[in-house]
């Protein structure tokens, strides 16, 4: 009897303690997050920027996804444009 | 007879102390000291209280050791998340410079987007000793002022986290705080 009433505080103080760590984990957070507006970063002069700043490692960390993106976007863009630009100069021919 | 001169000052000093514990019970059950947090306390009381805060936390937070790598992206970008989420309503972000929370409570929270000689506050000592102060201060909260302790739903490391983060954050402009702080990916906009 002692040990079903020992065993019962047991799990019924470990499912206490869990959930309490588990309302402040930081997943909780993301539900309602805000994404980065990285429109400003993308505006900067990379080669003036401090590279060994914290600040800066950090703000290139956040918007390093849509940095890429937009190089990609404009290297497709470039490719693009060059590839119309042979279409139109293959045409005159 | 310079006996006699002892034993009734001492008689005196008594009567004294006793009167003055009297009066001040008397004093916190008569209920005229005004509790409202939009009435402030006296100069003496607001020094009283002060003194007692700051030299309690000076005595245990000056033990604290610092962990080396409190001046990481990594820990930046953690503890911002943690800091928008949990502290700004109360400590502000740059270019905001009031909310509910500071107008209301009592003493108002430091805004602590500003930088340490502009909080309003006292300047409590240098880098090391203010790194030692928030943490010992966001982990234990301080009694009667509305500062939560947040060590028992939070690891030291996390605690840490948001100290780098507090004294970075009067470098950052608000386009910088935001970025920072955002938990979201920014990929997921596009």
């Amino acid at each position: 009897m002692n040990t079903k009433i020992i065993t019962f505080i047991m799990a019924l103080s470990t499912a206490v303690f869990t959930l309490s760590a588990q309302a402040h984990d930081p997943k909780e957070h993301m539900k309602n997050a805000e994404k980065p507006d990285c429109t400003a970063m993308e505006k900067m002069d990379k080669s003036k920027m401090d590279m060994q700043d914290p600040i800066t490692q950090a703000m290139m960390k956040q918007c390093m996804d849509t940095m890429d993106m937009d190089m990609d976007e404009k290297a497709e863009d470039e490719n693009e444009s060059q590839s119309h630009a042979d279409e139109s100069t293959e045409h005159t021919h | 007879m310079s006996a006699r001169k002892f034993l009734s000052c001492g008689k005196c000093l008594l009567i004294t102390v006793g009167i003055a514990i009297v009066g001040g019970v008397a004093f916190l059950y008569s209920g005229l000291y005004p509790m409202g947090a939009d009435v402030p306390h006296n100069a003496l009381t607001y020094w009283g209280l002060e003194t007692l805060r700051e030299r309690s936390i000076e005595r245990v937070a000056s033990k604290i050791e610092v962990p080396n790598d409190m001046n990481t992206s990594a820990r930046l970008l953690r503890g911002g998340a943690d800091y928008n989420d949990m502290c700004a309503s109360c400590h502000l972000a740059p270019n905001k410079k009031q909310s509910d929370f500071t107008l209301g409570l009592y003493p108002s929270p430091p805004n602590l987007s500003l930088a340490r000689d502009e909080v309003g506050h006292a300047n409590h000592g240098d880098e090391l000793y203010s790194q030692q102060r928030h943490f010992w201060i966001i982990k234990h909260g301080i009694k009667a002022s509305g500062m939560p302790a947040w060590g028992p739903s939070h690891d030291d490391q996390r605690i840490w986290d948001m100290v780098a983060f507090i004294n970075s954050l009067p470098k950052l402009s608000p386009e910088q705080y935001q970025v920072l702080t955002a938990r979201g990916d920014s990929s997921n906009e596009h």
